[in-house]
């Protein structure tokens, strides 16, 4: 068991407090633009993705697991497809209740 | 309600919410839903390394949502570590027929997966056993899975019915969420309107419920109390009445009984 580098659940509000850190969240792909994506995060901010995956399409739901490089910026190291039917109020519930009252259970 | 929404496995919580007692010596059947950070607190923090026990309750089984990674696959086993983001657990699934490798030959690396398995002989082998290992299909699940452990952790933790008012607030965001599942357009007016509201009124409104279904005029009769009755007598709009009543039943304070419109107190004292 190993719990040395987690990543943390976050939505693009809490995506600042984790600069450099390993982080993982949803966003719903907008555009690809050159070698980034833009997605909007699940609490309706935009966020930039680099990195080398590009293949899931516009209008689906892309989990992002990398770096935070910037407060509205991910440096990517996977993207996963979650398809389009995902429900973002959920998920952006998780992010809160991970980083605050539950946050023993997840860091 | 739970194994409808669940797919790997029924998991019971033994409601005994007026005892104070931590039940270790309880269901060892439970399946419970966990990250890993959890189980490696309680593992580590834990004298006794042959049995896992979580929030003070005695762990049967562990469910675990994740994704696969460096899995190697035998004639007899598969090992593979798991990794749900909040830490990383070495797994073996036993291969003891046709079933078991064709459940095993579709898990792939980097793929999302949930996991019903045990912690029994981790001090020794240091490695976990997968008894089924299911691909993601619906990602949500993967939301789901974590709002359970919360859930879970939360149901546990909480010691005594004095101490709700404390945990309500949490158990109204949860409620939210749960319902957020089925029908994506309501929670997010719910959760921001718990917020914004103070955080009394919620709260006395399951209070003062359970308070009606905890009166010994309730308590004395067979059937207990009809929820119009409740709505009457506390002069509350349905609808929160209904919603604080569903609560209750949801945490086992109260039950239905002759009927879906009859109520009574689970907590005779």
């Amino acid at each position: 068991m190993d719990t040395s580098s987690p990543t943390v659940f976050v939505n693009g509000e809490l995506l600042k407090l984790y600069m450099g850190r390993r982080v993982r969240t949803v966003v719903q792909v907008i555009r690809n633009e050159g070698g980034a994506v833009v997605g909007q995060s699940t609490d309706n901010q935009q966020l930039t993705v680099k990195g080398p995956d590009q293949s899931v399409p516009v209008m689906h739901f892309m989990e992002v697991i990398g770096v935070a490089d910037g407060p509205q910026s991910i440096r990517a190291e996977i993207c996963t497809d979650f398809g389009s039917n995902f429900d973002t109020a959920s998920y952006n519930g998780l992010c809160k209740l991970a980083n605050g009252q539950f946050k023993n259970l997840f860091l | 309600m739970y194994s409808s929404q669940y797919d790997g496995g029924a998991f019971v919580s033994s409601q005994s919410p007026d005892s104070s007692v931590a039940k270790t010596r309880g269901n060892r059947s439970t399946t419970i839903p966990l990250t890993v950070k959890q189980i490696t607190d309680a593992y580590e923090s834990s004298s006794q390394k042959s049995e896992l026990i979580v929030d003070g309750v005695d762990v049967g089984n562990i469910v675990l949502v994740g994704m696969v990674c460096n899995k190697a696959s035998r004639a007899t086993d598969a090992t593979f570590t798991l990794d749900d983001g909040t830490g990383r657990m070495d797994f073996i699934r036993w291969v003891n027929d046709a079933a078991d490798s064709s459940e095993t030959a579709i898990i792939e690396n980097g793929m999302y997966v949930s996991i019903v398995g045990s912690f029994k002989g981790f001090n020794e082998r240091k490695r976990a056993t997968a008894f089924a290992i299911r691909p993601i299909k619906d990602h949500n699940q993967i939301v789901l899975h974590f709002i359970q452990s919360i859930r879970m952790h939360l149901e546990n933790t909480k010691s005594k019915v004095g101490s709700l008012s404390q945990t309500q607030q949490s158990f109204v965001n949860e409620s939210s969420f749960s319902s957020g599942y089925k029908e994506p357009q309501t929670p997010v007016s719910n959760y921001a309107s718990v917020n914004s509201k103070a955080q009394g009124s919620e709260t006395d409104i399951y209070k003062l419920v359970l308070d009606v279904l905890q009166e010994p005029s309730s308590l004395a009769s067979e059937h207990g109390i009809h929820v119009d009755e409740v709505v009457q007598r506390l002069g509350l709009p349905a609808k929160k009445v209904k919603e604080a009543i569903d609560y209750h039943v949801d945490v086992g304070h109260i039950y239905s009984t002759i009927d879906d419109f009859h109520f009574k107190s689970a907590l005779g004292d």
